[in-house]
């Protein structure tokens, strides 16, 4: 690495199912604002913004023409990013590449959604250029409407997500019943999280398990919401760390990789070679070269603790397996002794995840902001209750198969 | 900052419709090769001379080792079932998909169980997602093995293949 970087500043909004009462722009500059002051920095020091949301989940495509404006940063340089459900993920990661390489010294990354500004939260501007528009062109070789509203679900995040489940199931030996357990665990971490959207003090796996089935093995109570909600981080250069604050979260590692499609049918309609799409060979990549970079030898011991993107349940389980943190298929049993909990050997999760607070575009740097809260201790009512050495922040989205993994630490990386 | 909130209470709604056939695509030609060999009850994949791996349906570039699969390969109407999902039974006026009610549309009977698979038919490397037919959701597990089930005068489209029965073997 040129040089080094670390969080100095963290900032959210409250994320909740409809925020009528702000704007987009209103919304995105809650976030920055209060990522300023916890920083102490003033927009001014700012050198330049990375941002991003999904693209067109908010049904407005070009927020970076109107977002410096509203956040105090007219004339600095705006960098946008958006990788579908790993945006945020990415813009922390362009953040980082922006401070790291010595382009500029201090960068606010900011990643926002707000699904009620569009009907169908999401479904009618988004999902039509992520699902629907993939597979139009099959109408034209004669697609039946039984086998489009049947299968092509799987054209998208959610759709997908349910075959992943049943894949670790039997792969791992994991039953539905594992399901409700992380959900409720993350319902019950969200109740401590101030800024989390579905909030649930003690939540049993027994509620979960009450709800109703959508598809087969997932439940209601197994999905994230659909949140409005924005994230900011303040990065800056190792001199200006030091000087502004005591204890920064340190950028050890960072990467992301893809694999192959994970849809099941490549862009032009074509098959993919990835049989299960719960193997996410990308995370399995991003964590070994992060990790790598971080001098990290073995996470299961040098972690200690995960902000996993996991929009349904399964996820947190076979995502954490490929960050190393579990043996492959041993999760569910580590879930079973309580090691996931926010007093576990391993803490998966503690603010809720993404299965508790969903802003698309924000919720990959929610991820990386929460490890980095973590690392500094100021997590508050959801901090762990031990030392927190080195916290792992991924991301996952793109066509289903494009993944980030950021390794937050208290110390600088060993200088190779 | 709070210039436009003290104005405006609320985000405000407007009502329209987009046009989704404005989109544009080029569209690939092994889709075509794929439909041409429906029409004939073949399923055709594409062969990677770096992996080996046979892909249906299929593509001009392997997805792993980039290479050209120019090779075409026909793959047995057999297969394995290597994942499902079970729906609840289908109700009216409970889903929506791109605006329309698949019941109300005539297209999924009413309390209608669906269960999409993911099929790896003998000879591909690779998973086709398609519908159980004439089996329930005691029966599907994953190991199970299926025939194709095409319709009774394909006529070259995606439609040709209904999706996969229990093979008595």
């Amino acid at each position: 690495m040129l040089r080094n970087a670390a969080i100095i500043g963290c900032g959210q909004t409250k994320h909740s199912g409809r925020r009528r009462d702000v704007s987009q722009a209103e919304l995105v500059s809650e976030a920055v604002h209060n990522a300023l002051e916890d920083a102490q920095v003033s927009m001014k020091e700012v050198n330049a913004l990375v941002v991003g949301n999904m693209q067109g989940f908010g049904g407005v495509a070009q927020p970076e023409l109107w977002i410096g404006d509203w956040i105090g940063a007219p004339g600095k340089p705006v960098l946008r990013i958006a990788t579908g459900g790993t945006t945020g993920g990415s813009v922390g990661q362009g953040g980082f590449y922006a401070v790291m390489s010595g382009l500029y010294d201090i960068v606010v990354a900011t990643a926002w959604e707000k699904h009620s500004d569009s009907k169908e939260a999401g479904a009618t501007t988004g999902l039509l250029h992520v699902a629907l528009a993939n597979f139009f062109h099959a109408f034209g070789y004669g697609l039946s409407m039984k086998n489009l509203l049947a299968t092509s679900a799987v054209g998208a995040a959610a759709g997908v997500a349910a075959y992943q489940a049943r894949f670790y199931m039997h792969r791992s030996g994991c039953r539905s019943e594992h399901f409700d357990m992380v959900a409720a665990k993350c319902r019950r971490n969200a109740a401590r999280n101030k800024y989390a959207h579905l909030q649930w003090p003690n939540c049993t796996p027994e509620d979960i398990h009450k709800t109703d089935v959508i598809v087969h093995p997932f439940r209601m109570g197994h999905v994230c919401p659909a949140s409005d909600g924005a994230s900011a981080i303040v990065i800056a250069c190792e001199d200006i760390a030091l000087k502004k604050c005591q204890r920064p979260a340190w950028v050890k590692g960072l990467a992301s990789y893809s694999d192959e499609e994970n849809q099941m049918q490549s862009e032009s309609g074509g098959g993919v070679g990835v049989l299960d799409p719960s193997e996410q060979m990308g995370c399995r990549l991003s964590a070994m070269k992060a990790y790598a970079q971080a001098g990290i030898k073995d996470p299961q011991q040098e972690i200690d603790v995960a902000e996993i993107y996991q929009p349904v349940p399964s996820q947190e389980l076979f995502f954490s397996e490929k960050l190393g943190l579990f043996d492959e298929g041993k999760a569910w049993i580590a879930l079973e002794k309580g090691e996931t909990e926010i007093n576990g050997r391993m803490p998966c999760d503690p603010s809720g995840g993404v299965n508790a607070t969903n802003a698309i575009g924000s919720s990959a740097l929610q991820r990386i902001l929460e490890a980095g809260l973590q690392v500094m201790g100021k997590a508050e009512d959801h901090q762990v209750p031990k030392k927190v050495r080195n916290a792992v922040a991924h991301g996952w989205g793109g066509v289903t198969n494009y993944v980030t993994v950021t390794v937050l630490g208290e110390t600088p990386a060993p200088r190779r | 900052m709070a210039y436009l909130k003290d104005q405006r209470r609320e985000t405000m709604m407007v009502e329209g419709s987009w046009n989704i056939g404005a989109y544009r695509y080029k569209g690939s030609t092994q889709l075509q090769e794929y439909v041409d060999g429906l029409k004939e009850k073949k399923l055709i994949g594409s062969l990677c001379p770096g992996c080996g791996k046979v892909i249906v349906q299929p593509r001009n570039i392997c997805g792993r080792c980039h290479r050209r699969m120019d090779k075409r390969m026909v793959v047995s109407h057999k297969g394995t079932i290597t994942c499902f999902v079970i729906s609840p039974p289908i109700e009216k006026g409970k889903y929506k998909i791109i605006g329309i009610d698949p019941v109300e549309a005539g297209i999924i009977q009413e309390g209608a169980i669906l269960v999409p698979v993911f099929v790896r038919f003998d000879g591909a490397d690779s998973n086709i997602n398609t519908i159980l037919l004439n089996s329930s959701p005691e029966q599907v597990h994953i190991g199970m093995r299926v025939k194709a089930v095409f319709v009774e005068n394909p006529e070259g489209k995606l439609s040709d293949l209904e999706g996969v029965e229990p093979l008595k073997e």
